[in-house]
């Protein structure tokens, strides 16, 4: 049933006992795999060997130095196919829980308010970054510790993107966020928030109006559509909404419509997973998760499959969504759907999943939530006309630069990649303000 | 091994124990109450908490022990600044009686320390009179900054042996008498207090340290009101210094008395490991603080298996068995040499041997970084073995013996190009 605190907070970290023993097991390697595997050079062997020496600032400082979104990482990174999955401690027992122990030194710093990042000297240069989720504020944090200043130009009314409004609180929670979004700040990083630069050119009449540089980390804030043609439809959202309501003050009246409700979620990745288990979490009747696979080909984490299932949600596997049942008042009434099955893989390629003729079904919703992917929205290209994209709109960058097409401007994230992990958005801020730095200096010699 | 009996009695200067397994005088042994449950555990006696002659009031300091942590693993080391028993010598005594009724199966020592001849007579009479079984003369208290009280006895080779006879001439019961391991060598006080009488000797008391240093304060722990103090300290950190003293009193001939051995022991092995060094019984106070009475279970149990694995009957027949192969350094054979050994099925790639073997030994290991496994060059390896000591994998790296003929290689030199610059002239 819905709980305010366990909807609205993260389920609690390690605490200082708990860190220190599971740092116990670390095996100390040599050139350590786990260091390797973290796509944002996350160094888990050097913060982990501090712990164990007591060098805990130390420790707070490998991670905060590196990645300044390390506690969102330590949170929602994927660990268990990242580092933990190289961990040599795994022969032994299991991995060492490299994640929670991420975590836990990024909120021991805030509890014992350990600072290890230090703003400096104004080099004059000022960048412009185009949205505030895990890529911009990567690329904003490093451009400030080398000394530009850097703006953020975001269009929510919050800083966060993909971390605030498209994940869950009790996945990810605001308290969380504002600290790390604090440090940021404190580096000299300004934010703009309600400030899109959605009118045509806008973007790029930024390096017309004082900025040296730009970097394009706008994300996928479009939903793909089963039917984009069907809209204005009552009960059926877009994951992008739903998630989006969860976290503004649109709650309370999503909340309202999901307790007691029969919701379908439509979709296997970790977003669909996301959606189904807030609607169990806000009390929703019965919460369906219609996917037209199989269990183990979900791209969800399987870590949170299982979760998702015993948390309550229903998995309605192979059965391929169809068509909306919608009432002539315009309301959602339920899905339509075919039972499929999956044909023999050509090759090394997935199992296709086969409608069965004449299986329909109409599974009765009162809520559907379309979870199948984020793309880019489609009026995007049109904010920066000179920059190459591809069919789908999303930006071609140089993977070793993340330049554009543009002189001046960078673009990383999703709105490069298409959909991605927080870590390797974090990369690419990185990345691209490493890139940055060489550009200006160039530019100035 | 069902139906195989072992008899883990021991007869220890004419009394006989149960098992070997005792409480030493301590916290753990401070009342009557306290020692019926261990009793009840399965300890075979007790050394009670040192008697007071109610000549002096004792008030023990507040707080009055401190852990000695490493890592998450708790309780290495205690150290801890208490005094003999702070109860009336009237109350100790009444628990004498009470255990020696409820319990007569069980083995009280009563552990005494006076300040002068007189007052020692007195603590081993009253004792005797109240059913204690032997006693325990506290020459190793070592929080006693007077000069012929505690540790300083036993550090005043004639004191003890002068403190031993009285209460020898006072008393029929056996004598231990407690040593300090806050000296160099213990056989010399041992010899004097046999020399007094002594029918056994119980070693080590606390060793005197520190286990921790306020970094906000400044202050050493425990903090007393503010200050501290170099004070006993106990537990498994303490437990190669009480093997050491254990074994320099059994090889020594002309002492030739028996020993009840203490210092960090916490189960059977370690137990085991002071029998096989030479101790009759043995006593705990620090596992039992850690653990609680209980502990007591499992080194019945895991003695009496041990036994019953090696066929071997007796307890006593374990006492003092590794003795001969403890020798001097200059009776090692050094043309036996060896080299590690690695078994790397098992191998879980860590490469903390790699760092170990670098820094610390002869740079023996390459390391193949894709596979994430050494190599061992043989004739650089020193056997020195820390490897095998890092590796978390039991028993991956064994010593391997190399024949008499093999060489190890010689060192590497850095600074072979600068030999015109050397400065020296041969040793004559």
């Amino acid at each position: 049933m819905y709980d305010p605190e366990n909807f609205q907070r993260m389920a609690k970290g390690f605490s200082l006992d708990q860190a220190v023993a599971e740092s116990e097991r670390c095996l100390l390697c040599h050139d350590a795999p786990c260091s390797k595997a973290c796509p944002a050079d996350t160094d888990p062997g050097t913060f982990i060997r501090k712990l164990r020496l007591k060098n805990v600032t130390g420790a707070i400082r490998t991670i905060k130095e590196n990645n300044i979104l390390g506690g969102a990482c330590g949170v929602l990174c994927p660990a268990d196919r990242l580092c933990e999955k190289e961990c040599c401690a795994t022969e032994i027992s299991r991995p060492v829980e490299i994640a929670k122990i991420q975590r836990f030194l990024v909120e021991h710093s805030w509890e014992r308010n350990i600072k290890v990042l230090e703003a400096s000297e104004s080099n004059g240069k000022k960048v412009a970054v185009v949205g505030s989720g895990p890529a911009g504020l990567s690329c904003a944090a490093e451009l400030a510790k080398q000394g530009c200043q850097a703006t953020i130009f975001e269009a929510r009314p919050e800083a966060g993107g993909v971390i605030r409004y498209g994940v869950p609180s009790y996945r990810y929670d605001v308290d969380f966020l504002e600290h790390e979004l604090q440090e940021i700040k404190e580096l000299g990083v300004e934010f703009r928030c309600n400030a899109p630069l959605r009118e045509a050119g806008q973007v790029e009449e930024l390096l017309e109006n004082g900025y040296d540089a730009v970097f394009l980390a706008t994300g996928l804030w479009a939903a793909s559509r089963l039917h984009p043609e069907v809209s204005n439809v009552d009960g059926l959202m877009t994951s992008v909404e739903y998630l989006a309501s969860l976290r503004d003050e649109q709650f309370e009246a999503l909340r309202n419509k999901i307790k007691g409700s029969t919701i379908a979620v439509i979709g296997g990745g970790s977003v669909a997973i996301d959606c189904a288990e807030a609607a169990v979490k806000l009390g929703a009747e019965d919460v369906y998760l219609v996917y037209r696979r199989s269990f183990v080909q979900m791209p969800a984490e399987e870590v949170e499959r299982i979760e998702a299932l015993e948390t309550g949600v229903h998995f309605l596997l192979l059965n391929q969504p169809v068509d909306f049942v919608i009432n002539h008042q315009q309301k959602i009434e339920g899905l339509r759907l075919v039972r499929t099955r999956l044909e023999k893989a050509k090759g090394t390629g997935r199992r296709i999943p086969k409608a069965i003729a004449g299986s329909e079904w109409v599974l009765d919703a009162d809520i559907v939530v379309e979870a199948i992917g984020n793309q880019a929205e489609s009026g995007s290209p049109s904010w920066y006309p000179n920059v190459d994209v591809d069919q789908n709109g999303l930006i071609q960058a140089d993977a070793a630069t993340l330049t554009t097409s543009v002189e001046g401007i960078f673009a990383g994230g999703d709105i490069v990649r298409g959909p991605a992990l927080v870590v390797d958005a974090v990369n690419d801020g990185k990345v691209a303000a490493m890139a940055i730095i060489e550009y200006l200096s160039k530019k100035e010699a | 091994m069902a139906g195989k009996k072992v008899d883990l009695s021991v007869d220890f200067c004419g009394v006989k124990f149960q098992n070997p397994f005792l409480l030493s005088s301590s916290p753990v042994s401070n009342s009557a109450e306290m020692v019926a449950k261990a009793f009840e555990a399965g300890w075979s006696g007790v050394a009670f908490k040192t008697l007071n002659s109610d000549r002096v009031r004792i008030v023990h300091p507040s707080p009055r022990m401190n852990p000695y942590h490493y890592g998450s693993k708790r309780l290495v080391g205690l150290q801890n600044v208490e005094q003999i028993s702070d109860r009336s010598l009237k109350d100790n005594l009444l628990d004498f009686l009470y255990l020696k009724e409820n319990y007569p199966d069980k083995i009280i020592i009563s552990s005494i320390m006076g300040f002068s001849n007189e007052e020692w007579a007195y603590l081993a009479k009253a004792s005797e009179d109240n059913g204690a079984d032997m006693l325990e003369l506290n020459f190793s208290c070592p929080h006693m900054t007077i000069e012929g009280s505690g540790h300083k006895v036993g550090q005043a080779n004639h004191l003890i042996e002068k403190f031993t006879e009285t209460v020898k001439k006072a008393v029929s019961i056996p004598v231990l008498a407690k040593m300090t391991p806050n000296i160099t060598d213990m056989t010399e006080p041992a010899l004097y207090a046999k020399q007094g009488g002594a029918d056994g000797i119980a070693a080590i008391n606390t060793v005197r340290g520190l286990s921790q240093v306020g970094l906000d304060d400044w202050t050493v722990r425990p903090k007393v009101a503010g200050i501290g103090a170099i004070s006993g300290t106990s537990g498994p950190a303490v437990k190669p210094i009480g093997l050491r003293f254990i074994a320099d009193l059994a090889k020594c001939e002309r002492l030739g008395l028996p020993l009840s051995g203490q210092g960090g022991i916490e189960t059977w092995i370690d137990a085991l490991e002071y029998i096989l060094l030479g101790s009759s019984t043995i006593q705990v106070t620090t596992g039992i603080i850690h653990y609680g009475y209980r502990i007591v279970e499992d080194m019945i149990e895991g003695l009496s298996d041990y036994m019953v694995e090696r066929d071997i009957e007796r307890v006593v027949d374990l006492v003092g068995k590794a003795l001969p192969t403890l020798q001097d350094t200059d009776k090692f054979d050094l043309e036996s040499q060896g080299v590690a050994s690695y078994d790397l099925d098992r191998c879980v790639g860590c490469g903390q041997c790699l760092t170990v073997c670098n820094d610390s030994a002869g740079q023996a290991l390459e390391w193949d970084p894709l596979l994430r496994r050494p190599t061992l060059i043989e004739d650089k390896c020193l056997s020195c073995m820390v490897c095998s000591f890092v590796c978390p994998v039991s028993g991956l790296i064994s010593y391997k013996q190399q024949p008499s003929d093999w060489q190890r290689r010689e060192t590497a030199v850095m600074g072979e190009q600068l030999e015109a610059e050397l400065k020296l002239a041969a040793f004559k």
